[in-house]
């Protein structure tokens, strides 16, 4: 835990001349003996104290929170949120750096002047260039008000973990074997489908819309028709990653993602096998989050993993390095 | 249609603010008056010329200006070699033109930054080359503007890293940034740093080296001269500049606002026809001063004057207070080293002093100021030694009048009466006037008998030559007299207050002082405003060269020493060990003690104000009532006796108390229920609570 009190400084550029400058001023006053050389060099260190203080005020009280994106994807743009608050009752802050420090994200943010009691927010652009666990570690306030002469920085805790799914790309063409067709997929039983199962008898009290007016007319009497139960097209997208290597493993990624990306944007439900790890059957935006999640933190190796067990009911869909 | 801001846009305000650093910078290095005209005159028209046509010629003709600063460098590095000019000179000469082409090339960060950099050069070379206090107002408007420029200067690339040209210029082109009320707060924080300066400048050890330091450079003068003619024509004007600053020790009695002193510089005793010069001969070192001649007995009275001469009107002459020169000290008080000048005298008995340079001089005389008045030298005769002879001259063209006023006034007296006579006869006979009498041929019989007016020389002179023409020795003496006090604590003698009187021999007593013109009328009578605002600003110069440029180690030690001294009897005071009864301890605790419980009271008072502003900052005007209404209530049961256990319902309470069903229905329905609840509904609650309250009077619940 990084004390409240932990201060960074260094100098800047003015400010290693605007020191040099005051020392040599001293070194002159000093062999003078010249009052007003003096003078100027309390002028000088006077500046120094007053911009050591300030910037101290700047910093106190101000507490910064990390807003991370829901989802970030590799290869494009995220923006990263960082609400600064001004604890303090009176003083207002200025000239405010807030940047990321010590975690696998560079990324900083600029406030001119943060009033008293007030927040903030400034976001950065961050695209991350690979998929997988990002960390952040701690948020550095710094200032460089009011002079400009040296920089003072207060770290703070602020651990957090963004996971970055794979890069998108292109869905490559089917080529695993398909066991059904596409879409809504019958079975055989009675269900609420479309396609007819069966014919029979019409039961008084039963719905009007179950009955087959044209057999109804045929028969004389009121037939009623049965329908098929129908299921959704059940898709498993198959990576065996274990003899896959980074450049090979990560394509193989990108096309695992695109497919199960494709197969829930067809309706379909997905589930994902990879090797010593099954993620079983689902749809919608908590599949798809669900599955480019075991994607994006799908590490290399594990030769020690069983093969993947591809869903016995489900169309399977082999993705190869 | 909202008005659009006025004022400066946030880049104008910090292009400003740099310009004005490196004017103030350039000022303090101006007001030295060693940079030259032409160098002088170039930085203003280089700052007005960069502000009109700067941005056009940003970044052009680069090689023109590097063979112009590397030109300026050879000859000012040829003229230091030659010694013509100093290093630091010539450092603030190349300074300047260097600040005047980064005045010409701002663009970047690294262009503002040098700017301000060369504008700190610049007044640093400036504190080198001037000592004046007209260099402590560039520096104090160097430390504002200076502060103005950093910050904003700061505040502008801050804001262009943080968020890009694009992202940044609408910001820079606000005029809401640089407000007044942001320039009056880096303002105050320019007097926070000059305070913190004052402390440093007060604190900082004064321990020098001593090397490099910059000795003035001599330069020819003008001052007292050594003749007088009396044939001018005009005014005498009353020219408000300060030439002496005197300190007395003992200060005079009652210290009088206008001082009655006569400050004698020299003698002037060969008559030219139309006015006076001073005697011929060279000057001869002094070792030591001639003995006062013996005289009855009593304790001498001793004056000492310490004396500062501005440099301008000095002249190489020594001025002496009223009574006899004792002694004469050019070594600074506190510091052991030998005075670097040395004391001559002239056949008069005149004191001056050489190597005469262009600086103020200092030196402390010490006089024994009882001086023998007429009835003291009267009776000792008319047996002069040969070396008053010169002050007997009377010339050939001396009016016979003269001669006859003065027959008719001292003749067959004493020579002491005699002059006190003439004197007497002068100040009240003839008028004083400032008028000159102009081209006469006889300005003493013009002066005694027809204008019958005139100035202090004419008085003076008349006196010398009726004496004169009487066998009486006498001569003419210039100085000043007078003095006025200033804030400061001395006395300051100015040009307007040039006088002139006479000196008489009397054997075995030596010159004594006589006076013939109007005491009213001695010295100047400036109270004009121009005459009082130069007083002040000699004040002012003068309070800063002693606390600032004067300031060294022995001041330093001796404020420290004060402030010990100061703490130390505070402390004895708390301590209650000064003696007394220990009452400022007492009062101190007291307030100490109020001021900790008015503190408390306040914090306490703070807190539970924030917790009900927080209860209450969401609750409409009726909830508040609902919430008064319930506090009145509690209050009014308590009186009546009745006890509410913690954790009371509102319910509970209307069921054990039904004299407060009321007050609990109107509370909830109000607080909680969404319900109005008007003043008058209030009131009658509370009267309904009154009169079941005294109804059930005793009941406990």
């Amino acid at each position: 835990m990084t004390p409240a009190w932990k201060r960074r400084l260094s100098f800047t550029r003015m400010g290693r001349w605007y020191t040099g400058l005051t020392i040599g001023i001293g070194l002159a006053a000093t062999n003078t003996g010249n009052n007003l050389l003096f003078l100027v060099l309390g002028l000088l260190l006077a500046s120094i104290i007053v911009s050591g203080i300030l910037s101290e005020q700047s910093l106190r009280g101000v507490r910064v929170e990390r807003r991370l994106p829901s989802v970030a994807t590799a290869g494009q743009p995220a923006l990263i949120g960082l609400q600064a608050r001004n604890g303090k009752r009176r003083a207002p802050s200025f000239s405010l750096e807030i940047r990321e420090r010590g975690g696998d994200v560079a990324g900083h943010g600029f406030l001119v002047l943060l009033p008293a009691a007030q927040s903030a927010e400034v976001a950065y652009r961050f695209v991350p260039q690979r998929r997988g666990l990002h960390r952040f570690e701690q948020i550095e306030v710094a200032t460089r008000a009011p002079f400009g002469l040296f920089e003072k920085s207060r770290p703070m805790d602020a651990p957090a973990e963004l996971v970055v799914f794979p890069r998108e790309v292109p869905a490559p063409p089917l080529i695993g074997r398909t066991l059904a067709r596409d879409g809504e997929r019958p079975e055989d039983r009675i269900g609420l489908g479309l396609e007819v199962h069966s014919l029979r008898d019409h039961r008084p009290g039963e719905d009007a819309r179950s009955i087959h007016w044209r057999s109804s007319a045929r028969a004389g009497r009121l037939i009623a028709v049965d329908r098929e139960q129908e299921r959704r097209k059940r898709v498993c997208v198959v990576l065996d990653q274990r003899p896959l290597r980074g450049e090979a493993l990560e394509r193989a990624v990108e096309h695992a993602a695109a497919l199960v990306s494709r197969e829930l944007d067809g309706g379909a439900e997905v589930s994902l096998a990879l090797a010593g790890a099954f993620l079983p059957a689902g749809s919608g935006e908590a599949q798809r989050y669900a599955a480019l999640r075991v994607l994006a933190l799908l590490g290399a190796g594990g030769d020690g993993l069983g093969a993947p067990e591809p869903d016995a009911e489900g169309s399977v869909l082999q993705v190869r390095g | 249609m909202p008005r659009a801001p006025r004022g400066l846009t946030l880049l104008q305000a910090q292009r400003w603010a740099g310009t004005l650093t490196a004017a103030f910078g350039f000022l303090a290095c101006a007001v030295s008056g060693e940079m030259g005209p032409a160098m002088t005159a170039l930085f203003p028209l280089a700052v007005a010329g960069s502000a009109v046509a700067g941005r056009r010629f940003h970044g052009r003709m680069q090689w023109g200006w590097t063979v112009l600063l590397v030109g300026a460098l050879l000859v000012l590095g040829v003229q230091v070699f030659a010694g013509q000019i100093d290093i630091i000179l010539a450092a603030a000469l190349f300074a300047e033109l260097l600040c005047i082409h980064r005045l010409w090339h701002r663009r970047t960060e690294r262009d503002e930054l040098l700017l301000l950099l060369l504008a700190l050069l610049l007044l640093c070379a400036g504190a080198a080359l001037s000592a004046e206090v007209t260099f402590g107002f560039a520096f104090l408007a160097f430390a504002v503007s200076g502060t103005w420029a950093l910050a904003l200067t700061h505040l502008r690339f801050a804001i262009e890293e943080g968020r890009g040209p694009a992202g940044s210029a609408a910001l820079l082109n606000s005029r809401r940034v640089a407000t007044p009320a942001l320039l009056g707060g880096l303002a105050a924080l320019a007097f926070f740093g000059i305070a913190g300066a004052a402390l440093i400048f007060l604190t900082f050890p004064r321990v020098t080296i001593g090397g490099l330091r910059r000795a003035s450079r001599p330069a020819p003068i003008a001052g007292l001269g050594d003749r007088v003619d009396l044939s001018r024509h005009g005014t005498v004007a009353d020219d408000p500049r300060v030439i002496l600053r005197v300190r007395l020790d003992p200060a005079p009695r009652g210290e009088p606002r206008d001082l009655a002193m006569h400050w004698r510089a020299r003698t002037l005793s060969q008559w030219t026809g139309h006015g006076w010069q001073s005697p011929d001969g060279g000057l001869i070192p002094v070792l030591r001063l001639p003995q006062r001649p013996p005289r009855g007995r009593g304790v001498p009275s001793v004056l000492s004057a310490d004396i500062e001469v501005v440099g301008q009107f000095t002249d190489g002459v020594v001025f002496t207070p009223e009574g006899w020169p004792l002694g004469v000290d050019f070594r600074q008080p506190g510091t052991p080293r030998p005075a670097a000048r040395r004391l001559y005298r002239n056949a008069a008995g005149d004191l001056f002093y050489q190597p005469v340079d262009s600086g103020d001089v200092r030196y402390s005389v010490v006089a024994d100021t009882d001086e023998p008045d007429p009835g003291r030298v009267r009776g000792r005769g008319q047996r002069y030694p040969s070396w008053v002879e010169a002050d007997l001259a009377v010339p050939a063209s001396l009016d016979a009048r003269v001669r006859a006023l003065a027959e008719r006034l001292g003749a067959g007296k004493d020579p002491a009466d005699a002059a006190a006579a003439i004197e007497r006869w002068l100040a009240t006979a003839l008028r004083y006037t400032r008028d000159l009498p102009g081209d006469v041929a006889d300005p003493i019989a013009d002066f005694l008998f027809v204008r019958r007016a005139g100035h202090c020389e004419l008085f003076s002179s008349a006196m010398v030559l009726m004496l004169r023409s009487l066998g009486i020795p006498a001569r003419n003496v210039t100085g000043y007299f007078g003095g006025r006090r200033t804030d400061a604590g001395y006395y300051a003698v100015r040009a307007g207050d040039a006088h002139s009187w006479v000196e008489v021999y009397f054997p075995d007593a030596g010159y004594v002082r006589f006076d013939p013109t109007p005491a009213s009328e001695r010295g100047s009578r400036q109270e004009g405003f121009q005459a009082r605002m130069v007083l002040l600003w000699d004040s002012l110069q003068q309070r800063w060269r002693a606390f600032v440029v004067d300031y060294d180690l022995v001041s330093q030690a001796q404020a420290m020493r004060r402030i010990g001294q100061l703490l130390h009897e505070t402390g004895q005071r708390l301590a209650g060990k000064d003696g007394g009864t220990g009452r400022l301890r007492r009062v101190i605790a007291a307030a100490g003690g109020v001021l900790v419980t008015a503190s408390v009271i306040a914090w306490l008072r703070r807190l539970r104000g924030r917790a009900r502003k927080g209860q209450e900052r969401e609750l409409t005007a009726d909830q508040r009532r609902a919430a008064a209404l319930w506090r009145v209530g509690r209050r009014l049961l308590r009186s009546a006796g009745i006890e509410i256990a913690v954790g009371t319902t509102a319910g509970e309470l209307a069921h054990r108390v039904p004299a407060a069903a009321g007050l609990v229905r109107a509370y909830a329905a109000a607080r909680w229920g969404g319900r109005r609840l008007p003043p008058r509904v209030v009131r009658a609650t509370l009267r309904e609570l009154r009169s079941g309250l005294r109804a059930s009077a005793g009941r406990d619940i």
